[in-house]
């Protein structure tokens, strides 16, 4: 309870702020033609000029809420539009279903087969939502390039070109009741130890050169060894031409501008 | 010497990747150094530490660490596997998963029978050394948290390793952990952050030395487990450790740059108690210190500046001779640069990818070092991206521009570049022999109608080139039966000669009209570094890794004269001491007695009709010859001209046109795209 209490006081002491503000700047704004002459103003001019200003702060503030809101109902849009996205797939499934529950028809009376087909059934669900995914990925990168996939397995799909001889052995054959001319390809899993490679090696760089490191840039130790040198010379970025262009620039600006600040006194 | 218009080349974008490991071999005297970038590099210490070999690497194969088993390397890298190399063809030989995630470190016993590598998910794994292939054997009890260092007790039955915040010291037979040594974190700010022990070090009377990443350098007693001594010696990481055989010294590398010495030693004269005490700092990197070994006689050292130093203790050399010379390697010892004499073009071979450039033009004539105004710029022609993840290990340019080629260690691309007015087209030549396989050296024929690959085991495989198509003409092969592969190959400019030399010493000259061996030049003990076929006498020139220069007649099958002469005279004893190899040797078609050669730091034109230099005489004699009279000139000339103009040079060559083209590679340049160094405050600045 006392946080929020706190936290009550704290906004309505802002809001009193607030209002101590337009109090000042209603008192700066009578106040702004001090060192002249008081020009006439009569009572209702001024009041209504307070009034006006006040209005407009007040309006200010509705117009920024009403931003916010429509700012929060348009992400909330687009969340349930993602949300919606992502279950796009499941039409494709429930027609997968169909034509599997079809198929199964006719290879009842195998007995033991079925048994066998309905728990590969389950792992193929599985199998074919990722098929289904791909699918979908593939038919999105399909328009502008046709081989982004590395070719581990290729299972090109037609559609009703199958036999009604249901292959259940190799994973592929499955997905001929999708739609349309598509090539599955499974892609090349990157494997784990790539991404265990990449900790590895954002450990080492985070440990010498992340932040805390106490690192400074090569041409700030060259300039160094410039200044320390037998021979003094300018920051390397300055012996160099083609060294560190950007700062290079930003110094000719800061030169340009000095000269021009020495040269207004003078002139 | 004779004046040249030089092309001044200094767009070659040659960045050595950084020195990440580095294993000794005692025996052979040879050195092992990985890089970044998975390369692996073999240094040959007896012979003048000239880069016998080198290992492309492969995308997504790092090297983190090195081992040396009797003759056999071993390396492991952070894809989690550990790859055994074959040395003789230049490749990875197999490589198994070890199973653990990434690989931090691998460290072999002394006896040799057993690899340990320290993995990402804590667990320490004993691989068997077998005949041909190592053998997982078991884990040690697993830790928490990642094994960074590991090393063998030397007599084999204890093992420590360091871990984030701490050393666990294990019983190699039981595979228990029998102590741990819990490491302080570091002061400050760095207090939340866990200490990564980066090295450690078990020595034979049961001391541990640990180096982290608080700074520290702590020797701890393994017998009791406890901590004996902390030196804090940087505020940065302490980053590799190595200790010398004696163990009477230990060195340790910092992200400063600096190396750190340690010695055993008693504090007091009369006091028979040692302790390690911090005696020498050696500071000859810009840039942290990744790797470390202790010699006998030095330090080698390599880190993020991709330099490979050699530092001898000079209180285990002689003073002022060749051994107590600090040597610093930045440039590789083979030539990555391809120049076609007649089209005016340079290849640049970069680990993944080919650059061709055609050269500018200048215009006008100026006096001596003058610059001359740029008529046309040089443009970048192809930027040709390998194909695959292995790294380019070698590449060619014909002659005429009409051809290129390059190797990695599973394939051979040839590609037939057409030049129209401003279109270039280039097309890969798709049917190549079969026999184009495993090549270590690729050379054209002077006339572009053939291309020679060295191969396996010293043999040379002669493709015909032809508009239509690629036929394997023959294969040549030594008579030796020499295993090691070739580094060097060169064809003589009329055609007739092929040479080609190899890491075993041996430089074989083929008959290219019979193709037959024509002769073996007499092995010398020292590797050549460059050799060259001279175009009019058809003498063979070669310089080896001790600088010495030897001239061979073809003809005759013999030393000739002037080479006679110069070994009995000795050569100069200033030449003799320059400490990179000549890298490349060609010759002035104008004048056959003109050899040109070159090396990081100078290039050299040796006129055989001009007497040699007395020992007495001065070597570099340019300058002075140039304020001398006309008349006296001749008096104090001698055969070694040499040029010290242009300064880290990649390559010297002599166009068709009698013009230089020298490609250079400031130092300057490479450290502005080395990563950051540490920031040290400078008293003053």
């Amino acid at each position: 309870m006392a946080p929020k209490q706190r936290g009550k006081t704290a906004s309505s002491s802002k809001t009193a702020d607030k209002r101590e503000d337009h109090a000042e700047n209603m008192g700066l704004f009578l106040e702004s033609s001090d060192d002249e002459a008081p020009e006439e103003l009569t009572f209702e001019e001024s009041k209504l000029a307070a009034l006006r200003c006040l209005k407009e702060a007040l309006d200010s503030a509705r117009r920024e809420k009403e931003v916010l809101k429509e700012k929060r109902r348009r992400r909330q849009e687009l969340f349930q539009e993602q949300k919606k996205r992502k279950l796009l797939p499941a039409d494709v499934l429930e027609e997968i279903d169909d034509s599997t529950s079809k198929k199964q028809k006719p290879s009842e009376h195998e007995g033991e087969e079925q048994q066998q087909q309905k728990k590969k059934k389950k792992k193929q669900k599985k199998e074919e939502w990722e098929v289904g995914a791909y699918t979908k990925e593939s038919a999105k990168t399909m328009t502008c390039l046709n081989l982004s996939f590395a070719t581990v397995t290729s299972v090109s799909s037609h559609c009703g070109a199958h036999s009604p001889g249901f292959p259940h052995g190799d994973g592929g054959g499955y997905i001929h009741s999708l739609k349309g001319n598509y090539k599955v390809v499974t892609v090349k899993e990157p494997a784990s130890a790539t991404f265990q490679q990449q900790a590895a090696e954002a450990f080492i760089q985070s440990r010498l050169y992340g932040p805390g490191s106490g690192r400074t840039t090569n041409n700030e130790l060259l300039s160094l060894q410039n200044k320390k040198g037998k021979n003094k010379s300018a920051a390397v970025q300055f012996v160099k031409k083609d060294w560190a262009s950007k700062e290079r620039a930003k110094a000719e600006k800061l030169k340009k501008r000095w000269l021009l600040k020495q040269q207004i006194p003078s002139g | 010497m004779g004046e040249f218009t030089v092309h001044r080349v200094r767009f070659f974008d040659h960045t050595p990747a950084a020195v990440r490991a580095l294993a000794f071999h005692g025996g052979s005297e040879r050195l092992a150094l990985a890089r970044a970038d998975g390369a692996v590099e073999l240094f040959n210490f007896n012979d003048n530490y000239f880069q016998e070999k080198v290992i492309p690497g492969q995308d997504g194969r790092t090297v983190e660490a090195l081992c040396w088993v009797g003759q056999r390397l071993f390396a492991a890298g952070l894809n989690g596997e550990i790859t055994e190399y074959d040395l003789e063809n230049l490749k990875p030989s197999y490589t198994v998963e070890a199973y653990g995630g990434p690989v931090w470190t691998i460290s072999a016993n002394s006896q040799g029978s057993l690899l340990a590598a320290g993995c990402e998910d804590g667990t320490v794994k004993m691989f068997e050394i077998l005949e041909k292939k190592i053998q997982f054997q078991r884990n040690l009890d697993r830790q928490k948290g990642r094994i960074v260092s590991l090393s063998w007790h030397p007599t084999g039955s204890l093992i420590a390793a360091g871990l984030m915040d701490m050393i666990r010291i294990f019983d190699a037979e039981t595979g228990r952990a029998t102590h741990r040594l819990l490491v302080d974190r570091g002061v400050g700010t760095s207090k939340s952050q866990e200490v990564v022990v980066w090295s450690v070090l078990f020595l034979s009377d049961q001391t541990i030395i640990s180096g982290d990443s608080a700074g520290k350098v702590q020797i701890w007693d393994g017998h009791t487990g406890t901590l004996v001594r902390t030196h804090l010696v940087s505020k940065w990481d302490v980053l590799a450790l190595a200790v010398s055989k004696e163990e009477d010294s230990v060195i340790a590398g910092t992200s400063e740059g600096t190396i750190i010495q340690f010695q055993f030693l008693s504090s007091t004269v009369a006091q028979q108690e040692k302790e390690w005490i911090r005696t020498r700092t050696f500071k000859n990197h810009s840039h942290d210190v990744r790797a470390l070994v202790h010699t006998e006689t030095a330090v080698v050292s390599g880190g993020m500046d991709t330099q490979l130093v050699v530092r001898p203790l000079l209180d285990k050399v002689e003073k002022n001779t060749m051994e107590s010379s600090l040597r610093k390697i930045a440039f590789p010892h083979r030539s990555l640069v391809c120049c076609a004499k007649k089209a005016g073009l340079l290849l640049f071979q970069f680990p993944e990818h080919l650059e061709l450039w055609r050269l500018g033009e200048g215009e006008g004539h100026g006096r001596a070092g003058d610059s001359l105004p740029v008529k046309r710029k040089p443009e970048k022609l192809i930027h040709l991206k390998r194909k695959g993840d292995d790294q380019i290990c070698c590449s060619a340019l014909s002659p005429c521009g009409g051809w290129m080629s390059y190797s990695t260690v599973s394939s051979v691309r040839l590609y037939r570049i057409q030049y129209d007015d401003n279109n270039i087209s280039i097309t890969k030549v798709s049917k190549l022999p079969k026999s184009l396989c495993s090549v270590h050296r690729l050379c054209f024929s002077p006339d572009s109608s053939k291309l020679f690959a060295a191969s396996s085991h010293s043999s040379v495989v002669v493709v015909a080139l032809n508009q239509s198509e690629c036929k394997h003409l023959s294969t040549l092969k030594p008579k030796s039966g020499s295993r090691q592969p070739v580094h060097l190959l060169v064809a003589s400019e009329d055609g007739k000669w092929l040479a080609a030399a190899n890491t075993a010493c041996e430089v074989h000259v083929y008959n290219l009209h019979t193709m037959k061996l024509h002769c073996t030049v007499p092995v010398f003990r020292s590797c050549p570094t460059a050799i060259g076929i001279n175009p009019v006498t058809s003498n063979l020139v070669s310089v080896h890794a001790d600088q010495q220069i030897f001239e061979f007649s073809l003809g005759q099958k013999e030393y000739t004269e002037w080479s006679r002469k110069l070994q009995k005279q000795g050569l100069h004893s200033l030449w003799l001491q320059r400490d990179t190899p000549v890298t490349h040797v060609t010759f002035n078609p104008r004048n056959p007695a003109h050899i040109l050669l070159h090396d990081t730091f100078m290039f050299c034109i040796i006129d055989q009709s001009l007497p040699l230099p007395e020992a007495k005489s001065p070597l570099y004699n340019q300058m002075m010859l140039r304020s001398l009279p006309e008349a006296e000139r001749v008096q104090h000339s001698h055969a070694f001209k040499i040029s010290k103009n242009f300064q880290h040079l990649l390559c010297v060559s002599l166009l068709e046109d009698l013009s230089l083209v020298v490609v250079e590679r400031p130092l300057l340049d490479i450290m502005s795209q080395l990563p950051a160094p540490v920031r040290q405050k400078k008293f003053a600045t």
